[in-house]
Order: C-alpha cells, then structure tokens, then sequence
C-alpha cells in the first residue's frame, strides 16, 4: 500500500475505533462492530485496488464509501449517544448527520457499478445516470434529513432540524425513486460487459455478480426480520462487505481463483442447505407425528436422514448446478469423461486424448508428450520423438497418473486463467494418455523383437550359406582330388596293374563319386546354390526332384536374399506335405510379384484339410515367414486341395 | 591337345594336370586364380582351358566371366568350366557359342569320357552336364518345347549335352535313322528354318535352353 491508501485506511481504524469506544455499552454489542467490519472491508479492499492501480477511479470510490460510513454514520453516532448519556454538547447536530449518512454513498456506489472493473464508462451517455442519482440525492436528502416524521432516530424523540412546510414526503419519494431508477440503471453496464466482453472482463464481472446474488438473498431478508432475528443484521453487514472484497479479488487477483467454482459450489451448498433444512425439518414432523412431539428419536432420525442424503444429493446438485452455471467446465469434464466411455467400449483409441483435449479446453495450439517408460526424449502419443522447446511461450502442466508422471501437456499459458479446470480434465484423461504411452511403448518392443528374429533367421542363412561353401569348396574339391590321385596311379601302374588292382581302384572311385554326390545333396539340403542364380532356377530344381509332377510358374524377378531363401524353403515344406499327407497327384508351385510383395503358393489337387498344428511343419513354416514380416495363409477345405500362400514384404 | 588350367585348390590343380598329362596331353599352364588367365590364352593359344567357375578372390562368379572374356576374345579356344554344382545362369549364355562344356567336378574321375568330351570341346563341340540338362527341364513345359512328345525331348536334350546323331542313336539303342527323324522332327516343331546343320543343331538347343529356363 502507498502512504495515501495506507493513510486512508489507518484514518477509518481510527474513526472505527473511536466509534467503537465511544457507543460502547450504549448499543447492542453486535451492532457497534458489525459497521466496522462493513467499513473495514470497504477502504481495505479499496485502498488495495487503489494501491496497485491509482488510474482506476474504483479503489478510490470504494475508499469514499467507507470513510464516508466511518466518519458520518459510525463516528457520528458514537458521539450522539455518548453526548446523549454525558451532556457533550452537539450531540444532536451528530445524530442529525447519522440520520442521512447513509444517502451520500448512493453516488460513489453508483460511480463504481457504472464503472466496474476497468475505470472506464462503457460509454458517455451512461453520465446521465450519475446526473439522474445526484439530482435524486438533492431531492432526497433534504427530504430525509429536514422531515419531522424521523424523530425516532433521535434520543430526544424528535428532529430539531425539522423544516416545517417544506414538502418533505413529497421531496423524498420523488428522489428516493430517482435513486433507485439510477441504482437498478447502474447494474446495466455489468450486464453488458459480461455479455460482450472479453474472457477477462467476464470473470471479473462474475465476482461481483456473485456477491450481489447473495446481497440480493440476505437484504430482502431485512425488513422482514430486522426485529426479530437479529442475526440478519449480521448477515446484512457481511454480504454488504462482501461487496467491495469480490471487486478487490476480481480486480486484481481473478486469474488465482476459480470464479466459476466458487459460484457453482456457493449455489450447490446453498441448495444443499434448503434440500437438507426440508429434509430435516420434515422428517422432523414425520416422526413427531408418529412417535410423539419432541421425541428424541424425531431428532435422531432427522439427523440421520438429514446426514443420508447429504452426499448423494451434493454429487447431484453439484452436477445440475455445474451444467447450469459453470458450462465451460461441464463440457469439458463431460467430453473427457464420454471419451473415456468410448475408449472402454472400444469405439475410440487413446491417442484420440490430444484431440479430446483440445476440444475440451478449446486450444488448438496443445500437445501432449510422454516420457517413455525406460527413459529416453519425450515422444508424442504414436512415439515420434519430440525435441522440447521450453521457450516456446507455452505453459507446461505434467499429468500424471497412479503416482507416476507420464509427461506433460503443452499449451499457451493463458491457459492458467482456467484455474483448477486444466489439472482436472488431464486427471481424467491420464488413464488415456498412460494406455497411450504403453502402447507407443509395446509397438516399440514388438518392432525389436521382430528385428531380432529377422537378424537370427538371417543369421542362419549366412551359416548355412558358409557350411554349403566349406562342403562344396573344401570336403568335395579334396575328394575330388583323391579320386584323381587314384586314377593317376591306377595309369601309372600302366600295364603292369593287374585286372584285380585295377578293379580295386574302380571300387575307390565309385566310392568317392558317391560320396561327392552325398556332399552335393547334403549342401543342397542346407541351402541350395541354384538360390544364387535365383528364386525360378531353384524352384524348377526342387520340381525336378520331386516324386510328382510339378509345374513351376516363377517370375524372373530377383528379391533380398533373405527372402528368396525363405521364399525357397516355404515350397519345400508345402511339397512335402503334399506329397507326405495330401495324397496329390499334382502340384503347382509359383512365385510372383504383387505390390511390392514376392507371393509365393503351394497348390495341390489333395485331399486338403491341412492345419498348422503345434509341432507340425506348416507351424514352423509360419514361424519361418513370419520372421521376414511375411503372412502365411493355408487354404485346405476337405476333399478341395490345399493351397499355401507364403507372402514377403520386399524392399527392392 | 594343348591345355591351360585354372584351379584354385593345388592338389586338384595338380591332378588335373597328371590327368591331362597320362592322357598324352600337353599342359603348358596352370594357374591358381582368374587374373592371368585372359593373359595366358593369349600368349600361349592353348586349344582347351579348363576353368573353375569359383576362384578367388570372392568364389562367386570369376570363372564363367573369365570364360566369357575367353570365348569373346578368341572363339576358337575351347572352354570347358567345372563346377562344384549345378547353377544353369552361366552355362545357358555361354552354350550358344559352341565350343564350351560345363561339367560337374566329379565327372573328371571317369577318365576316359572326360578326356573324350574334353576332345571334343577343344575341337568346337559343346557339352553339358546330364544333370545341368536335367535340371533345365521341368516336366511341364510352355512354349514351343511343349509341343515335342516325350521322346523328342529325350532327343534335344542328348543334342544339348553335344552329342552327334551318331552317340545319340547308341544311347538311346535305336537306329541313326530314327534319331535323324526325331531331329527333323524337332526343327520343324521349333520353327528352325534350313540352313548348315551344325548351325540348325546349335539354334535348337539354344530355344531348348531358353524355353525351359524362362518357363
């Protein structure tokens, strides 16, 4: 607070406390501190507003009220009754100014709605409502505090400052509804700028139409039981307080608050309080009826039923109340909560929750970002690594579940305004966005495993490859050379060799020739090397071995290794089956390129009913394609043939 | 019969060389990879080099090219390439230009038929290994191959494996005559207009080749 405001402030405790010392025990305790809160809380406020923004003309108005109240009405009339009870002199002219103090502040108050919250007029024409208040006021105010018809405000009984003859009660009703007129016209100002204004401006405006709510409810109540239950008189007080404490919040502090829960859970508990003081009360003469008045047991089971119904009925109301009056929150709450609906019933998938978001809060400009479970950069929903940019202006809120962060979502800081909306939709949105990231996180180890089985068949391949080579390139060729060692002395022997020598060395030879020939389907079983002339070559080899008859159909295409191999070895187990279990007479084995894809089937004219079993070759022969992302399909209805379809993805 | 041979391995290097020597033949060179080989032919003009087809440095292909620069370079050179197994990509190119025989390694250990088909190679005939001809004909074929009846094919593919009319009719233990037949028989079905004989033969064997292996 600056010098001035904090002047101001300290110069209405003075007055108060002065007031306070000088009714005091003179006046119903209640009713001497009641107007000291009112007034505190006018200048406080004020003086708060006045402090942060002196351009704006609120805080000082605020300030007038209640220095105003302090000095004219409670100051004043301290010393009229204490000058009543000790003989001060002027303690008439004191209680003649209580009398119309309150008529004054008509003005300021009109002022501050007019210009509420920003200082400013909502245009010029709205100066005619001030005229229209200061013309009621001079009308009023001599009506009031000239009229003789007040003198039970005084000690003596009556106004010794009555004019007679002058047409008070006309003066006065004539002003009095000028006031009003001006008062009522004051509130439009609010009402249009909730209407057309900013997201700002209608928080703020909100803060103050929730203090007047309640205004509205407790000061009726004043005429009514101003007598009766004193504690009215309380309640009056505090609501008018409660006035100039909700501009001082929605001036300079609505971004901290929730102005839209605090109106929905004011009218929820308010509601709440009437459901359950109906419940009670009725449950109350339900019973004393029937067990009899004053029974304790009425009052028990009042409580009990009272206590019963307080928390259904408190999510219900709570509910109707937020649809009604905090809209932007229910829909929000209401949209994740039908997402989540979805996403049980499997109508909707996880990663939808950045859309839902945006939806929800109405932001495009948001993205959420996970946080891998075994570490690493933060990726989006479908696992693209995202590179973070903390300057980018936005705000980030983490969102977390089951006591673990899962990331953060990412959207502009005028976010923060939204209050406690924003953590509470992601909260319902965390069990999506955590099966979101686990899932991000399955396709990922999926992907490895999958590479791996590749990098093991392919590792394979290369073995048999190497096996096939040392069998050709070394065992044969030393054969090889042995038989022509023997051959060599069998010719240089010459003649002199004997037919059973001779016929000794012809044995060898065929020995070895067989041998070689074992070698060569040994190392043609592992991997064949018609494969390196390709797919067709090695297809129309594998028919010609075949104990029936079988007609190749391959394109001249080359594919990846890898795949050729496997391609190769998928006919292999479809033509042993067939010839193993199908009984067929006939087999057409074909390769060809579809879509970038090598299918590759096995067709026989059997008696079909082939399944892959546990165990079985055609279980393995799915493992073999599955290896190299491939699918295998097994066509086989009884009595119609089988026919097996081997299908490769293939870059090249 | 002047000979040049490549043969990584020396101890089959070294046979191979006894072999051609027993048989009276006169080896002026052996070498133990593709590099020198083009080099050797030319300075020596051997009348048959015998090639590995997998030398080093990758064991892949570094004979057939080997052979291929051969047959290009100097067509009056017989080529006979050896091999561990059958791969039909290299023999169905070269076949066309006669003089050239692709054999299974272990066919050297019959002596006597090889020395023969190797004779016959130097002096520009062709031959094929039984099991590379087996290996070409899948049971069902397309094309013009299809329409041969089964002996027929029987035929072409004994022409393929160099065979003359006359070893054809002893294999088969039927007449010369017959086997002239079938031969005519084939032309016709295959659409080979007349011309030299030899040439005709050779044009044969080429569409049995590409009819089989483009099936």
């Amino acid at each position: 607070m600056t010098g001035l405001t904090a002047g101001l402030f300290a110069l209405t405790l003075v007055a108060e406390a002065g007031a306070v010392a000088l009714a005091w025990d003179l006046e119903p305790r209640w009713d001497t501190l009641i107007y000291v809160v009112f007034s505190g809380a006018m200048v406080g406020a004020g003086a708060l507003i006045a402090s942060r923004h002196p351009r704006n003309p609120i805080g000082w108005l605020l300030c007038a009220i209640g220095l105003e109240n302090a000095l004219a009405a409670d100051l004043a009339q301290g010393y009229g009754l204490r000058a009543a009870a000790t003989g001060w002199p002027g303690g008439t002219l004191a209680e003649w100014v209580v009398t119309w103090s309150w008529l004054p502040q008509a003005i300021p108050i009109v002022l501050t709605f007019l210009l509420f919250p920003d200082g400013r007029l909502l245009g010029r024409r709205w100066l005619i409502v001030v005229w229209v208040a200061a013309v009621g006021l001079a009308l009023a105010g001599p009506g009031w505090s000239f009229d003789s018809g007040t003198g039970s405000e005084f000690v003596a009984g009556v106004n010794p400052y009555a004019v007679e003859g002058l047409p008070t009660a006309a003066m006065f009703s004539v002003g009095m509804t000028l006031l009003v007129v001006a008062m009522v016209a004051s509130v439009v100002p609010l009402v249009l700028r909730f209407r057309r204004s900013s997201d700002v401006e209608r928080q703020q405006v909100k803060w103050v139409a929730l203090a007047g709510a309640v205004a509205v409810v407790v000061l009726p109540l004043g005429p009514v039981l101003w007598d009766r239950a004193p504690i009215v008189r309380v309640l009056i007080a505090l609501s008018l307080a409660a006035l100039p404490i909700s501009m001082c919040v929605a001036i300079l502090r609505y971004r901290l608050y929730d102005v839209d829960v605090v109106i929905s859970h004011t009218v929820a508990y308010a509601a709440i309080t009437l459901v359950l003081a109906a419940v009670y009360s009725g449950t109350v003469v339900l019973l004393g009826a029937a067990v009899g008045h004053s029974s304790t047991w009425a009052t028990a089971g009042a409580t009990l039923a009272a206590a019963a119904a307080f928390r259904p009925l408190r999510d219900r109301l709570q509910r109707v109340v937020d649809r009604r009056f905090n809209r932007a929150r229910f829909d929000a709450l209401q949209r994740m909560a039908t997402f989540l609906e979805r996403l049980r019933a499997g109508r909707a998938v996880p990663e939808d929750v950045e859309r839902v978001l945006r939806e929800a809060l109405g932001v495009e400009d948001l993205d959420v970002r996970v946080l891998p479970p075994n570490g690493g950069l933060a990726i989006d929903l479908y696992g693209t690594p995202v590179a973070d940019d903390p300057s980018d202006g936005r705000e980030r809120w983490p969102i977390r579940h089951a006591g673990t962060t899962l990331g953060v979502m990412v959207a502009p800081a005028d976010l923060t305004r939204r209050g406690s909306l924003v953590p509470k939709v992601l909260e319902a949105g965390a069990l999506a966005v955590e099966i979101a990231r686990l899932r991000v996180e399955l396709r990922r180890q999926l992907g490895e495993v999958e590479a791996s089985r590749a990098r093991i068949v392919s590792a394979a391949n290369d073995e048999r490859r190497r096996i096939e080579r040392d069998l050709h390139d070394g065992a044969q060729q030393r054969l090889v050379s042995i038989g022509l060692a023997l051959r060599h002395a069998q010719h240089a022997l010459g003649p002199a060799a004997d037919g059973e020598v001779s016929r000794t060395l012809d044995d060898a030879v065929a020995e070895i020739t067989i041998a070689i020939d074992e070698l060569r389907k040994l190392a043609g079983g592992l991997r064949p090397a018609q494969l390196d002339a390709g797919l067709g070559p090695a297809l129309r080899d594998l028919a010609r071995r075949a104990p029936l008859p079988v007609e190749v159909d391959a394109t001249t295409d080359r594919f990846p290794t890898d795949v050729e191999t496997a391609a190769y070895f998928s006919a292999c187990e479809g033509l042993t089956n067939a010839v193993k279990h199908a009984r067929a007479t006939k087999v057409v084995l074909s390769a060809r390129r579809t879509e970038g894809r090598l299918v590759l089937s096995v067709a026989d004219d059997g008696v079909g009913g082939a399944v892959a079993r546990n165990g079985s070759g055609l279980t393995g022969l799915s493992d073999r394609v599955a290896a190299h992302g491939g699918t295998l399909r097994i066509d086989s209805s009884a009595g119609r043939g089988t026919t097996l379809s081997a299908e490769f993805p293939c870059a090249l | 019969m002047r000979v040049v041979i490549a043969e990584d391995q020396a101890l089959l290097r070294e046979g191979l060389a006894r072999l051609f020597e027993d048989g009276g033949h006169d080896v002026v060179a052996t070498l133990r990879d593709a590099d020198q080989l083009l080099a050797t032919v030319e300075q020596e003009q051997p009348d048959l080099a015998v090639i590995d087809i997998r030398m080093p440095p990758t064991f892949t292909d570094e004979g057939a090219r080997a052979a291929r620069a051969i047959k290009q370079q100097h067509p009056t050179v017989g080529v006979l390439v050896l091999s561990q197994h059958i791969e039909t990509g290299h023999a169905v190119n070269l076949v066309a230009c006669g003089g050239f025989g692709y054999l299974l390694k272990d066919r050297v250990l019959e002596v006597d038929e090889f020395l023969a088909t190797a004779e016959r190679v130097a002096a520009g005939g062709s031959a094929l290994d039984p099991m590379l001809v087996a290996s070409l004909v899948s049971p069902i074929d397309h094309g013009p191959i299809g329409r041969l009846s089964e002996r027929e094919r029987g035929v072409l593919g004994l022409m393929a494996q160099g065979l003359t009319n006359a070893g054809i009719a002893n294999r088969l233990v039927v007449s010369e005559r017959t086997v002239e037949a079938h031969v005519r028989h084939i032309l016709t079905k295959l659409d080979i207009t007349d011309s030299e004989d030899g040439h005709r033969r050779v044009l044969a064997v080429l569409a049995y080749l590409n009819g089989t292996h483009q099936a």
